[in-house]
């Protein structure tokens, strides 16, 4: 436990969730391409692993979380924790509304255009949803790291 | 004085007071202002602008 005195206790935060993101990229990208290639994107098979790229997550967050928050003792945030987090929201911000816009313009423009890329079901929503939420998360996290190693 | 105790003194992470010592972090007034009053010294001696 002695490497965790080397990093403050919202520096390890950030780590676990860039390291969540990657476990869940590890997981859902490999799954979700095989179903691209063989035109399964509307089966029962693409809820299912959504539904275990949640619950991966939630076991996640409660175990290693709660393992850093106890091990590690709480600081306060100060000045500079807010400035970071400020800059690392408007990465992920910027990230997520490109996303939704492009999103939203899939959705509208298809049937207009009458160029049936794919139908938008509910699960293929929910993907492309969780992909926006995987990029934006990993952008925060990143930006956030980059600036605390920065200036150390 | 340690890092820790500056930084309890001045109510920052002892990680701001390294990034300040390594001229890596330009703090806001106040902090300087406080840092200041911990040494009790006036603020252009504890920071120069450069």
């Amino acid at each position: 436990m002695k490497f965790l005195n080397n990093y403050s206790n919202r520096e390890l935060n950030i780590w676990a969730e860039l390291i969540l993101d990657i476990i869940v990229s590890i997981y859902f990208f490999p799954k979700i391409f095989p179903l691209i290639i063989d035109g399964q994107l509307y089966s029962d098979a693409l809820v299912g692993i959504i539904a275990t790229s949640i619950i991966i997550s939630i076991f996640y967050s409660v175990f290693v979380f709660g393992a850093i928050n106890t091990l590690t003792k709480k600081e306060e945030k100060d000045e500079r924790d807010y400035i970071y987090e400020l800059k690392s929201y408007r990465i992920s911000n910027i990230i997520s509304q490109v996303s939704i816009y492009l999103l939203i313009y899939l959705i509208v423009f298809n049937p207009i255009n009458q160029v049936r890329l794919t139908d938008f079901t509910a699960p293929m929503i929910a993907m492309l949803l969780l992909i926006i939420a995987l990029l934006s998360s990993t952008g925060k996290s990143l930006s956030q790291i980059f600036n605390y190693r920065k200036s150390i | 004085m340690t890092q820790a105790e500056l930084a309890e003194k001045a109510s920052v992470t002892r990680q701001t007071i390294i990034a300040l010592e390594a001229q890596k972090y330009s703090p806001s007034l106040e902090l300087a202002f406080r840092i200041a009053n911990v040494f009790d010294v006036p603020l252009e001696e504890a920071f120069q602008y450069k």
